[in-house]
């Protein structure tokens, strides 16, 4: 995190002093009073400075990318990050580079792996949860393409059999891809049941 | 690798001064092992181990590449006094 401590007349003064410094709007920078300083008489003798540190805020988004890069880096990956989307507490991750099979994983295990630390991180860190979902090598969009194929190909048969069909083994994640793609086939209706592990999406025709 | 655990390590609990991680090499396979301030090893855990394994998912991973074997244990409070 970048920070920069300042001198000043008193706190007001100092504050000035360590926003010009740092160069960015006053909202982006917490400041933490470090003395207040003391008046000296007739503002002469025995006077002390106040001293305060402006550290810059930075976005959840920006702190999770900056925490991402860190752990390639520290697991030995030549990658790289960067935020492609961010909207409120939703922000989507993209890690480019070499060795995008292992950044991903057997079924995109170490992507979720990653996942799971990085929010848990982000909302220590930051003090409130964000939803950082994390991409390599476009692998999120194959993926729910690959999805909903499969969603349609199960739409299709519920469809002309008339009997419901279970889609087992989805992660959450996974569910909500098919749920949401198949709202848009008039023929079918999705719902899950089971618990835990076993919780499945059901594909059922839709009464008429 | 040890690093790797500690930088995750010190971002989950409330006191990041007292996380101690040691790895312990040995023939076939090192063992990294996590220290923490008693009420912080849940926070390395997680609900259901979900953190702990994801650490070691990634863990694992970054051995691989180097074709090493690597376990991670995280100490709790239990094992600390009963000496395990």
């Amino acid at each position: 995190m970048k920070s920069v401590k300042m001198k000043g007349k008193n706190v007001e003064e100092a504050t000035k002093a360590a926003v010009a410094v740092l160069g960015i709007d006053r909202e982006k920078v917490e400041i933490k009073v470090i003395t207040e300083g003391k008046a000296g008489m007739m503002g002469l003798i025995g006077g002390e400075e106040a001293e305060v540190e402006a550290i810059v805020k930075e976005s959840g988004a920006e702190e999770a990318k900056q925490i991402l890069q860190n752990i390639l880096d520290k697991m030995g990956f030549m990658a790289m990050t960067e935020i492609s989307s961010e909207n409120g507490d939703n922000v989507v991750i993209s890690i480019k580079g070499e060795d995008m099979g292992r950044i991903i994983g057997k079924s995109g295990s170490m992507l979720k792996s990653l996942e799971t630390l990085i929010n848990a991180m982000i909302w220590k860190f930051m003090g409130k949860r964000y939803h950082i979902s994390i991409d390599a090598g476009g692998y999120k969009d194959k993926r729910e393409q690959a999805l909903q194929r499969l969603a349609a190909d199960v739409a299709d048969e519920v469809a002309r059999t008339g009997e419901s069909k279970a889609m087992p083994r989805l992660e959450p994640s996974d569910r909500r891809i098919v749920h949401l793609f198949l709202q848009e086939d008039g023929r079918v209706k999705t719902f899950s049941e089971g618990e835990g592990k076993d919780r499945k999406l059901i594909v059922a025709p839709k009464e008429v | 690798m040890k690093e790797l655990v500690e930088y995750i390590a010190k971002y989950l609990v409330d006191k990041p001064e007292q996380v101690d991680v040691k790895e312990i090499d040995g023939d076939s396979l090192n063992v990294i092992e996590v220290k923490t301030a008693p009420e912080d090893s849940g926070k390395v855990i997680g609900r259901e181990g979900r953190i702990a394994n994801a650490i070691r998912t990634i863990v694992k991973a970054a051995a691989a590449k180097q074709q090493k074997k690597v376990n991670v244990e995280i100490i709790t409070e239990d094992k600390q006094q009963g000496g395990v």
